[in-house]
């Protein structure tokens, strides 16, 4: 593996702080290479193999003179603003349906190159907890940054478009996400990925949220497509008192998925609710892990994800609740189940609590199994044949996790782009 | 319409039926009761191909060896066995199974698959006439259903699907006088000249609704007796071991 770093850098010269900021980061990255799994948190996931085998020249990716996506990946038959990536790079954004002055949009590439705007988010640099976040800022060099102002409720959904096309082939591509929801606002919003012809590429991808007092942040990742790609995605959260996150995941395109989720209740009576599906085939390796750090009193997490493997796929959930000695009065609950339908699949859950304090309720639960022979043979003695039933219990496994979906409008989209996923899928 | 002959059954090398034998007409409806471990859904279940058993003997339906017929296609020809535990299956919606349920067999039959709107007609005209209430439907697959519930489900089943040869799997057990009664209702409102049942109680109770042709005794895999409806009152007086010694 040879990424041309320096090449990249001085074509990239700045702001003399991140500058530093970069070379200081890939000095860190260099030292650890991409992570194995003999490093904590990464034991499912071993990426360094994973990039080996499937990368013969992965290459930094340096913006593209492409500003042109393709009309027809728009989402159709459903009203929505939007924001545009195109191979991680901010092209364009609407919002039709909302009062444009509540809402602040800059690309990160604009806010790099001021020093102001860049002091305000240069903390998020730091961190540096494993080597993916290093490479992340040493190569980040545009994304998004949202603000929405206080008592602002969004009309209709946000989708934002990840896009991806030919000039990201066998590149590694980095951006950042920033969001931050003012008091009492609230946002629905959705990470839709699409990418033409099949490419091959590496998305490493940073979101930091923020969600003041009494907002909600409800947050839908469609990955149903992209089957060729390979993605590191890292979503911090700071969630303040009686905030709301959401976060529904989709996991069923691409060849890799590592979602990252640390979660961070620090005021009274935030709650934060993490649900999602995989549905995985051929050699898909998807890989959730999320941490919900209760740091203060009174407030609630929930997690339920269910994973269906097949053939040679491979899937894991590494939950964790960690209560803060603070955070009396903590509800956590978590919830595994998968079925692995295929001898050469496998499934890892990892469900880990760490409480510091007494007064608490947290529980966590996990099963792996096959399908129940009773399920199939009542169905079967109703005239369905063993494919019906089988997809009839599969899907019925995984759509009440669907049914969790508050948005009722987004449960549509994603019931159909599942519905056209699992039509395809040989279960 | 359905011929057993000398059926052996086992299960982990445990023998459960034995030299089994019974003959089914068309539009004849027969009872067989028998204690608890006596054989009875095993019974049932061999008949609607349930995988797992070893099994010696014959059984033809409609003239076919029905051993040879994998699961769905016995259904998709007109066999329907109401099970003794209706299984729950989360997330499948009642209505949607149904409906994909009957479009196989209808499919099968040379019949015009319905659509929504027709299949929604029918559930509604059959739960109104069962006075079953149709919001069940709507609920996942006996997914924390009643006991009754569970039972009532099976019979809007089998009144939408139109089998041609009924298996009822103790149907009647842990039901209340109303339930007791909707089921009934809607196997007799189905009896004809050429539709038969096979109907497995415990009790007598059922049979003073449903009026069978035949009863026959099975204790421990065998038939020890076989009479006409009277004889399930003999049972309800004297229990089942009584019969098996007057034999
Ligand atoms: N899967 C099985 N494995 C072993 N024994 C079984 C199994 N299923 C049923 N049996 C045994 O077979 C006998 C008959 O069972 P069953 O047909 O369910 O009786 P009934 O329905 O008349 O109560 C019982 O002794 C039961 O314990
Ligand atoms: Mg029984």
């Amino acid at each position: 593996m040879n990424l041309k770093f320096e090449e990249f850098q001085k074509s990239n010269l700045g702001l003399k702080e991140l500058d530093n900021i970069r070379i200081k980061s890939f000095k860190k990255f260099e030292i650890q290479g991409f992570p194995t799994k003999k490093q904590e948190h990464w034991k499912y996931t071993d990426l360094k193999n994973i990039i080996t085998n499937n990368f013969q020249n992965l290459q930094i990716f340096n913006g593209s003179k492409n500003l042109v996506y393709n009309n027809k990946l728009i989402i159709k038959n459903f009203e929505h603003n939007k924001i545009i990536l195109l191979n991680g790079s901010f092209i364009e954004s609407s919002f039709i349906y909302e009062d444009e002055k509540k809402i602040i949009i800059k690309s990160l590439k604009s806010i790099l190159e001021n020093k102001n705007d860049f002091n305000k988010i240069k903390e998020y640099f730091d961190d540096d907890q494993n080597s993916m976040l290093s490479l992340n800022h040493a190569l980040t060099n545009d994304g998004v940054v949202l603000d929405i102002e206080n008592n602002y409720s969004f009309n209709k959904p946000l989708v934002v478009y990840n896009f991806f096309d030919k000039t990201a082939e066998n590149k590694i591509i980095n951006n950042k996400i920033f969001i931050s929801l003012g008091d009492k606002s609230n946002l629905c919003m959705i990470d839709f990925y699409r990418c033409e012809n099949n490419i091959k590429y590496f998305n490493n991808t940073i979101h930091n949220y923020t969600i003041k007092k009494n907002a909600t942040l409800k947050k839908y990742n469609i990955n149903d497509s992209l089957d060729n790609s390979y993605n590191y995605n890292s979503v911090k959260i700071k969630s303040y008192s009686n905030s709301v996150f959401e976060n529904f995941l989709l996991s069923l395109g691409p060849n890799l998925i590592k979602n990252e989720i640390h979660c961070n209740l620090l005021e009274n009576y935030s709650s934060c609710f993490i649900n999602g599906i995989m549905l995985l085939d051929g050699s898909q390796h998807h890989e959730l892990k999320t941490n919900v750090n209760h740091k203060y009193e009174n407030c609630k997490s929930s997690q339920l994800i269910k994973s269906v493997l097949l053939d040679k796929s491979n899937g894991t959930y590494q939950g964790k609740i960690y209560v803060d000695k603070k955070a009396q009065k903590t509800n956590g609950y978590q919830l595994s189940k998968a079925l692995i339908l295929s001898e050469n699949s496998a499934f890892n859950s990892k469900p880990e609590l760490e409480i510091y304090a007494d007064d608490v309720k947290c529980s966590h639960g996990s099963t792996t199994g096959n399908i129940d022979e009773n399920s199939i043979f009542y169905l079967m003695s109703r005239g369905l044949t063993k494919d019906q039933a089988n997809k009839m219990i599969v899907e019925g496994f995984l759509n009440e996790v669907i049914e969790t979906i508050t948005d009722p409008n987004v449960k549509i989209l994603i019931s159909s782009l599942f519905n056209e996923r699992i039509n395809k899928v040989n279960v | 319409m359905l011929d057993i002959k000398n059926l052996n059954a086992s299960i982990e090398g445990k023998k459960i039926l034995k030299n089994f034998n019974l003959n089914i007409k068309p539009g004849e409806v027969h009872a067989i009761m028998g204690p608890n471990g006596s054989g009875k859904s095993t019974l049932a279940n061999v008949l609607s191909g349930r995988k797992g058993y070893e099994i010696e003997g014959t059984v033809y339906y409609e003239g076919k060896n029905l051993l040879e017929i994998p699961i769905e296609e016995r259904a998709q020809k007109g066999i329907f066995l109401a099970f003794q535990y209706p299984i729950e299956i989360p997330g499948v919606n009642t209505n949607n199974f149904l409906k994909t349920s009957l479009n196989t067999i209808r499919k099968f039959r040379g019949l015009k698959e319905l659509d929504s709107l027709d299949f929604l007609k029918l559930v509604k005209e059959k739960s109104k006439k069962l006075k079953i209430e149709e919001k069940i439907l709507s609920r996942q697959l006996n997914v924390g259903f009643s006991g009754g519930e569970k039972k009532k489900n099976e019979i809007l089943q089998m009144s939408i699907l139109e089998p041609k040869l009924v298996i009822l799997d103790e149907t009647d057990s842990g039901l209340d006088i109303d339930a007791l009664r909707i089921v009934s209702e809607g196997v007799n409102s189905l009896r004809d000249k050429n539709r038969s049942f096979l109907i497995i109680t415990h009790y007598q109770r059922l049979l003073n609704y449903i009026k069978p042709d035949f009863v026959h005794v099975l204790v421990n895999g065998k038939i020890v007796k076989t009479g006409f409806s009277d004889l399930a009152q003999e049972l309800e007086k004297d229990g089942y071991e009584g019969v098996s010694i007057a034999k």
